[in-house]
């Protein structure tokens, strides 16, 4: 018996209660995270930041390995096999199935996490596995998957053929799966599901085609839906109508929901980033604005009602999503208490608003290379120049597709007051090549055109000015990164290092070499009294601690 | 060797994330393309992206889900006598056909990496040579290096040649292969070695010299001395200040040295 099925067969014969079974407590949601990691960014406000000081800048050069876990993906011996699809006829071979891009929760000494169609509990102490379940697909984009929600013994991930399925999280047992959208119309699903309340909220995504975004809450229980909200217009009347052309244009008008979402329990508001409209690289059939896409929302929580918006990227011609982590920092700016929302947005732009008004504060350029703005309007929005938009003979365009930043995710730490984000500079030509009056799916066609390297930024959020900026030249830009109160900042640098660094000033202060680059956010949390650092890379997860 | 392309992000799947399009049978398609702006294009468009009369078919649902025809068999069999289509008595085989032209033309539209970028050869040509003579004679030569290299690429590739140059190339008599990059690193003793940097980041470097020799240094706060010369540097600086105009002019020129 190997150890593997002998932990698989006590948790399901002997001592379910005493390893598996891990019920998580609501409160931990709306409160900072310290003994557990119980949603996507550790907590609502997507700060990622962690008040846990036991590891810090004095003791950090003695941190070490605890244990790696490499994950083995598709339906090996001891998987439990859930999905509608076939059973494949070998294991997977996309590079996204066997690449950790979610952020584990860790509840009660278990870690949950996920990569498309697959999903494990781990045993936090040890690094072994507990359980793991695939699911048998019917196809869509296997680039990546989020990670998981929970709702007590409950879980919850999305699969690249857009089922919402919910797991027991004690055996690792299906308890439901339902459809959330149309994989031949090439949605395809990657974001956690992020619980508030009794609500289970979802998102979903696919450009390639032209077909409309829309977010989801679903019931815990039954995982029937309790709303759902359109990112554009239906039909003429709606909200946002006035700024498509037609009914037509709208209702094909992408504005995909693909990263999750922050939340703020005193406004009850979901703060979500959509993506860019449809077709993508030409707005000939979309004139106008082009509302909800490329904008960072605020939903009431219990009714997917609009409170307000703000839209980074008006009528966008290059991809460039909103969907970057909308992150909620409460500080005081002359005098004033303020709730704020900071967005770095992969347009380029680095973004400060007011989220209970959705008004902007601050909009500073985060890359020097980018060339596509006329400049910022009065309302804070950039102002997109028309002679950037693809053409037949090509325009050079910075940043590209790609963008400035992209979903690795940011982190705020209130003690320095800094927002942390790693970012890319480089162009791309942009060559329109469906001159039909209605283009369809992407529209024109991208090639790189310089690459000028990657850099970690800490932005002042009350002035927008780069108080520090470590450069890569050959690598590293958007990486997952967390704070802590240890005044540490632990991130990856694009040549296969985790590093920690001094939040304050940029110093590098410890590194280890990983056999992959850091492929998701860092997290941390306290278990049996000691901290622990863990991350992904690639197909493998590392948990480091110092030991006492 | 160093990559200096981008890290995949994001939503823009590479093509292996996205998988082998299958692709139908060429004559089928082509059989189907007939009988459908034959039958289907007067109301919805001989391109299926719809008219006056009938709606977009690549956007269409029923399209999107059908398989081998199964769905959108019965439509063309029983036509929609409330929308004004007729019906048309086809045959298993060519209603198969016509789902499979439709799926070939949704798969294009779907398939980015597929695009066929068009011409691009739009600009001046003399305003192009006068750039060349400002810009670009101090390394290269319409008469040496690029001596007929409008005829080796064709205008996009050329393009790229000056947009993003490869880091890799032959020159020299004889010729020998050359790398864009090279590293010094230089010992706190005055000792240096100069390669091909192999590896660069914050904590080491290391580099290949001349000879073949592979060589590898610890770095940290006190050194040593790393200094990276990038023998393209002005291309990438190139991009900062030349204007679309400049481009599509640079590009025409380039195009004549045939």
């Amino acid at each position: 018996m190997n150890s593997i099925f002998f932990v698989s067969a006590l948790c399901a014969a002997l001592i379910p209660a005493a390893i598996c079974g891990q019920t998580l407590d609501p409160a931990l949601l709306t409160r900072p995270a310290t003994d557990s990691w119980p949603t996507y960014h550790g907590d609502y406000s997507g700060r990622r930041f962690s008040t846990l000081s036991q590891i810090n800048r004095s003791n950090v050069r003695h941190l070490t390995l605890s244990w790696i876990f490499r994950i083995k993906v598709g339906i090996t011996p001891n998987a439990i096999v859930g999905g509608e699809g076939p059973i494949p006829e070998g294991p997977p071979s996309d590079p996204g199935v066997s690449t950790i891009k979610s952020t584990p929760l860790m509840v009660n000494g278990v870690l949950y996490f996920s990569t498309p169609d697959n999903a494990w509990a781990v045993d936090a102490r040890s690094g072994r596995e507990i359980w793991h379940y695939t699911w048998k697909t019917r196809g869509g984009i296997h680039i990546g998957n989020r990670g998981m929600g929970m709702f007590g013994d409950w879980l919850f991930f999305e699969t690249p053929d857009n089922y919402l399925v919910s797991l027991d999280a004690r055996t690792g047992k299906e308890r439901w799966h339902k459809e959330i959208a149309d994989v031949k119309q090439e949605y395809f699903s990657t974001p956690a599901p992020i619980v508030v309340g009794n609500h289970v909220l979802v998102g979903t995504g696919g450009d390639s085609l032209d077909v409309p975004g829309f977010l989801e809450s679903h019931d815990p229980e039954t995982g029937e839906i309790q709303w759902k909200w359109w990112s554009a217009p239906l039909k003429k009347g709606d909200p946002g109508f006035e700024t498509w052309p037609d009914e037509y244009a709208m209702r094909h008008g992408g504005g995909m929901t693909w990263l999750p979402g922050t939340y703020d329990p005193e406004l009850h508001l979901y703060f979500l980033g959509t993506g860019n409209p449809n077709p993508v690289l030409t707005g000939r059939s979309r004139k106008g604005d082009n509302l909800y896409t490329c904008s960072i929302v605020a939903l009431n929580v219990d009714t997917g009602k609009l409170a307000w918006y703000f839209q980074p990227s008006p009528h966008d011609t290059h991809d460039w999503d909103a969907a970057q982590t909308p992150v909620l920092i409460d500080t005081v700016i002359d005098g004033q208490p303020r709730k704020l929302l900071a967005q770095a947005n992969r347009n380029g732009y680095f973004f400060v608003l007011d989220r209970a008004t959705g008004k902007d504060i601050l909009t500073a350029p985060m890359i020097r290379t980018m060339n596509w703005s006329k400049g910022i309007s009065s309302n804070g929005q950039p102002i997109p120049d028309p002679g950037k938009e693809a053409t037949v003979d090509g325009v050079l365009v910075s940043p590209p597709t790609g963008g400035a930043t992209n979903w690795p995710p940011p982190s705020f730490d209130p003690e320095t007051g800094l927002f942390y984000v790693g970012t890319s500079q480089a162009f791309s030509m942009f060559y329109l090549t469906d001159t039909d009056p209605h283009p369809e799916g992407w529209g024109a066609a991208e090639r790189d055109a310089g690459y000028f390297g990657g850099d970690l930024e800490a932005i002042d959020i009350k002035t927008g000015k780069i108080a520090w900026d470590h450069h890569y030249p050959f690598g590293g830009g958007p990486v997952g990164i967390l704070t802590t109160a240890g005044k540490l900042l632990f991130t990856g640098d694009g040549s296969g290092h985790l590093m920690a660094f001094d939040p304050a000033n940029g110093d590098i202060l410890w590194h280890a070499g990983l056999a992959d680059d850091l492929s998701n956010g860092p997290e941390t949390y306290l278990l049996d009294g000691q901290q622990y650092i863990v991350v992904g890379a690639g197909d493998q997860l590392y948990a480091f601690t110092v030991e006492p | 060797m160093i990559a200096t392309a981008m890290l995949a992000f994001g939503q823009t799947p590479s093509p292996e994330a996205r998988g082998p399009v299958p692709k139908s049978d060429p004559a089928s398609i082509a059989r189907g393309r007939e009988s459908f702006v034959g039958a289907c294009g007067f109301c919805h468009g001989s391109n299926a992206k719809g008219g006056e009369k009938g709606p977009d078919l690549l956007r269409s649902v029923i399209v999107l889900d059908d398989e081998h025809g199964k769905a959108i068999g019965p439509v063309i069999l029983r036509g929609r006598p409330d929308k004004g289509m007729p019906r048309f008595p086809y045959s298993p085989q060519q209603i198969l056909d016509i789902s499979n032209f439709l799926h070939d033309a949704i798969s294009n539209a779907a398939d980015r990496d597929s695009y066929k970028i068009l011409n691009i050869v739009t600009g001046d040509a003399k305003l192009g040579q006068a750039y060349f003579s400002g810009h670009c004679v101090s390394c290269h030569s319409v008469t040496g290096d690029l001596k007929g290299i409008g005829a080796r690429y064709e205008p996009v590739t050329l393009q790229g040649k000056f947009l993003q140059p490869d880091s890799t190339w032959t020159e020299g008599t004889p010729p020998h292969p050359v790398n864009a990059f090279s590293v010094t690193v230089t010992l706190p003793t005055g000792n240096s070695f100069t390669g091909v940097p192999v590896n660069y980041d914050d904590f080491n470097v290391s580099l290949r010299e001349p000879s073949g020799a592979y060589r590898s240094f610890k770095r940290g706060k006190d050194g040593p001395r790393v200094e990276i010369h990038n023998r393209l540097q002005f291309h990438l600086d190139l991009l900062m200040h030349i204007s679309d105009a400049e481009i599509h002019n640079l590009t025409a020129y380039l195009v004549t040295l045939k």
